[in-house]
C-alpha cells in the first residue's frame, strides 16, 4: 500500500519535533516536508501534493486559515494549535479533525487514524475549500489583509487599500490600490469583515469603500448610480440607496 | 448612630451651656409675666433646666427611630408633634410638682406658675423645635458624610478591581503554547523540559502571587521579564533575540507589577509571530531627574498582518499608569523603518 504523504506546517521548533515523535512509530506515512511559515507552506503544497498536512493556524507571512484560503487543491487537514476553541468548533465538520495544544499522543493517533482512513477510502477531501472557509467565524480581530494568489504569486492586499469589491458569479473581483485581484469567496464574507464603519453594500454585487464615492447621480426613473473618484461607475440597489443615505447622512 | 451629645463631652458642656442660657431667658420672660421675682423663680428656673436638658437628651431616641425608618412625611411630623405634646407636658407639670414638693411653704408660687403658664408653653415649643432642629440637622450632615465615606470606599474598590483586572491578563496562547514546547521537550531533551517546567513555574508564581498592587522594584520585574523571554526563545529558537541597555542605579525604583508584560507580549505577537526574519527585543532602561525611562523596542515585518492588533495591550498599559500615578506618567509608541518602539515615563520612587 502506498504510503501518506505528510507535510508539517508549524513555526515553532518543539512543536514539530513532537510531532514528528508521535508519527515515528507509524509505517503507514511518510513526511514529505515540514514548512514553518505559511509561504513556504504554499510552495510546498502546490509543488509535492501531500495527502496530509498538519496546519497550524497562527504562522508568519500567512495564517493556516489564509493558507487554505488560497490552496485550489487541498489535502486532508488536521489543525494543531492553540487557538481557542470556538473559533475551532467550525471547523470540526470539515477540518478532518483540530488538536488543541499541548495534545496527548492518543489524541493525536486517533486523529491521524481518521485521516488516513478517509484518504484510503478514496474520498479525498470533496469538500471545497471554500466551503469550509464559509463556516469560518468571525475572526474575533478585524481582518487587515486579503491573501489572493495569481498563478504561483501570492498577494497580500491590505484592507486599507481596497477600493471596493464586486461579485462575479463564484468569484469576487477585489479593486485596491494596485489593481484588481480575482478570488474565490463568498460576498458575505466580505460583508462581515470588511470594516462596516469604512464600507457600505451599496447592492447585492458591490461593496464600496464609502470615501472612495466622489457622487451619487440618479439613473432611469427612480435609480441611482455611484459615480467613484476613478470614473468607475456602479449601480445602486434601493436597499443600498437607504444604507447609504444613512451613512452618509443625506 | 451615636447620641450625638452624650457621645462628646464637648457638646455634652456646650449643651448645657445654652441651656442655662435659655433659662436665663426664661427667668427673664417669667418675671415680665408675673411682674416681679419671687424666692421660687430661681429653684424654678433651675428645675425647669434640669428637666427639660434631660428631656431633651432621651428625645433623641425617639427621634432616630422616627428619621430612621422609612416612613411618609405626614407620619414623621405627626411623631414629632404628639412626642412634642408630651414631652412639653411632662416637663411642665413635672417641674410645678417637684419645685413645690423642694419649697412646700412657697406659696406664691402657684401664683407664680399660673401666671407664667403660657409662656411656659410657648418657651417649651420653642425650645421643643429647637432641639428637633439640632438633631435632625446632625443626622442629615452625619448620612452626608457616611455616605461621602461610602463612596469613596466604593471608588477605591473599583480602582483595586480594575487594576487586578488589567493586570490579571496573561495570554493564554503563550501558557498553551509553552506546555506544548515542554510536551516536546520532555522526548527531546527532558533536561531542559525539566528547566522549562520551572522557568514557567516561576513566571506564574510570580504573576500569580502579587495579589495586591504593592509596587515592586524594577529589578524584580526585569527578571520576571527575562524568564518570560527565555520561555519564548524555548519556542521561538533563533527567530528571537534580545538586548539590554539597562543602568544599574534606576534598578531599586517602584514600578506596578507587570505593567511591562503586554508590551513584551505585543513584541512577541507583532514581531516573532509575524516574521520569518529574526526579531531583536531591545529593552532601555534610564533615570534622573525624578523620572524613569523605559523604552522597548522591536523590528516588525513590513507586510500587513493577517489581523489588526486591537490595541489591548498599550492600552491596558495606559490605563495603569492612568490608575498609578494620575497624571504624572505617559506613554509614547513610534513606528520607524520597521522598528516599533513604545516608551514610558514613571516617576521613580525607591
Amino acid at each position: 500500500m502506498e504510503k501518506i504523504r505528510i507535510i508539517i506546517i508549524e513555526d515553532e521548533a518543539p512543536a514539530r519535533d513532537l510531532i514528528k515523535h508521535y508519527l515515528k512509530d507509524l509505517d503507514s506515512i511518510e513526511i514529505i516536508a515540514e514548512c514553518g511559515d505559511g509561504f513556504s507552506a504554499l510552495k510546498s503544497i502546490s509543488a509535492l501534493k501531500p495527502d496530509l498536512v498538519f496546519l497550524d493556524i497562527q504562522m508568519p507571512r500567512l495564517t493556516g486559515i489564509e493558507l487554505l484560503e488560497v490552496l485550489t487543491e487541498k489535502p486532508e487537514v488536521i489543525f494543531t494549535t492553540a487557538y481557542d476553541q470556538f473559533a475551532l468548533k467550525a471547523f470540526e465538520l470539515n477540518a478532518v479533525d483540530y488538536l488543541l495544544k499541548p495534545f496527548a499522543k492518543r489524541r493525536f493517533l486517533n486523529a491521524v487514524e481518521k485521516a488516513i482512513e478517509k484518504i484510503r477510502s478514496g474520498a479525498g477531501n470533496k469538500v471545497p475549500a471554500n466551503e469550509l472557509l464559509a463556516k469560518k467565524p468571525e475572526p474575533s480581530s478585524p481582518v487587515n489583509r486579503i491573501v489572493v494568489r495569481k498563478g504561483n504569486a501570492i498577494n497580500l492586499i491590505p484592507v486599507e487599500q481596497i477600493r471596493y469589491v464586486e461579485a462575479q458569479d463564484d468569484y469576487i473581483m477585489i479593486y485596491h490600490a494596485a489593481g484588481k485581484a480575482m478570488k474565490q469567496q463568498t460576498m458575505k464574507f466580505y460583508e462581515d469583515n470588511l470594516p462596516k464603519s469604512d464600507f457600505v453594500r451599496i447592492h447585492r454585487s458591490y461593496i464600496v469603500r464609502v470615501e472612495e464615492i466622489n457622487k451619487i447621480e440618479p439613473y432611469g426613473k427612480d435609480n441611482h448610480v455611484a459615480v467613484l473618484k476613478s470614473g468607475d461607475k456602479l449601480p445602486i440597489s434601493r436597499s443600498g440607496y437607504k444604507q447609504l443615505k444613512e451613512e452618509l447622512n443625506f | 448612630m451615636k447620641h450625638p451629645v452624650l457621645s462628646n463631652k464637648v457638646i455634652l458642656v456646650v449643651w448645657w451651656l445654652v441651656w442655662l442660657f435659655i433659662t436665663l431667658g426664661q427667668l427673664l420672660l417669667y418675671y415680665f409675666a408675673y411682674g416681679r421675682f419671687t424666692t421660687a423663680s430661681i429653684p424654678d428656673g433651675i428645675v425647669s433646666l434640669v428637666i427639660y436638658s434631660g428631656i431633651g437628651l432621651s428625645l433623641w431616641y425617639p427621634f432616630k427611630f422616627f428619621n430612621t425608618e422609612p416612613r411618609r412625611a405626614t407620619a414623621i411630623v405627626g411623631n414629632i408633634i404628639t412626642s412634642g405634646v408630651i414631652s412639653n407636658f411632662l416637663w411642665i407639670i413635672i417641674t410645678k410638682y417637684l419645685v413645690l414638693a423642694i419649697l412646700p411653704e412657697q406659696n406664691d408660687y402657684l401664683a407664680y406658675w399660673d401666671a407664667s403658664f403660657p409662656y411656659r408653653v410657648g418657651t417649651g415649643v420653642f425650645m421643643y423645635g429647637l432641639i428637633v432642629l439640632a438633631y435632625y440637622l446632625f443626622t442629615s450632615l452625619s448620612n452626608l458624610s457616611e455616605k461621602n465615606a461610602r463612596e469613596a470606599q466604593l471608588e477605591t474598590l473599583v480602582k483595586e478591581t480594575e487594576l487586578k483586572m488589567l493586570r490579571s491578563q496573561i495570554n493564554p496562547h503563550f501558557l498553551f503554547n509553552s506546555l506544548n514546547s515542554v510536551s516536546s521537550l520532555t522526548i527531546t531533551d527532558p533536561e531542559k523540559a525539566r528547566e522549562m517546567v520551572i522557568k514557567l513555574s516561576e513566571f506564574m508564581r510570580y504573576a500569580l502571587s502579587k495579589k495586591d498592587e504593592q509596587p515592586v522594584s524594577l529589578r524584580s520585574e526585569l527578571e520576571n521579564l527575562r524568564l518570560y523571554l527565555e520561555i519564548e526563545k524555548v519556542r521561538f529558537g533563533d527567530r528571537l533575540s534580545t538586548e539590554e541597555t539597562i543602568e544599574d542605579k534606576c534598578l531599586d525604583i517602584k514600578m506596578p507589577v507587570m505593567l511591562l508584560q503586554p508590551l513584551y507580549e505585543n513584541a512577541i505577537k507583532h514581531g516573532v509571530y509575524e516574521s520569518t526574519e529574526i526579531v531583536s527585543i531591545r529593552t532601555r532602561v534610564s533615570c534622573g531627574n525624578g523620572y524613569l525611562e523605559i523604552v522597548i523596542s522591536n523590528n516588525y515585518d513590513l507586510t500587513p498582518s493577517s489581523v489588526k492588533g486591537t490595541g489591548t495591550g498599550l492600552l491596558n498599559v495606559s490605563r495603569r499608569l492612568d490608575l498609578f500615578y494620575g497624571n504624572k506618567a505617559s506613554m509614547k509608541t513610534f513606528k520607524e523603518n520597521g522598528i516599533f518602539s513604545v516608551s514610558l515615563f514613571i516617576p521613580s520612587e525607591v
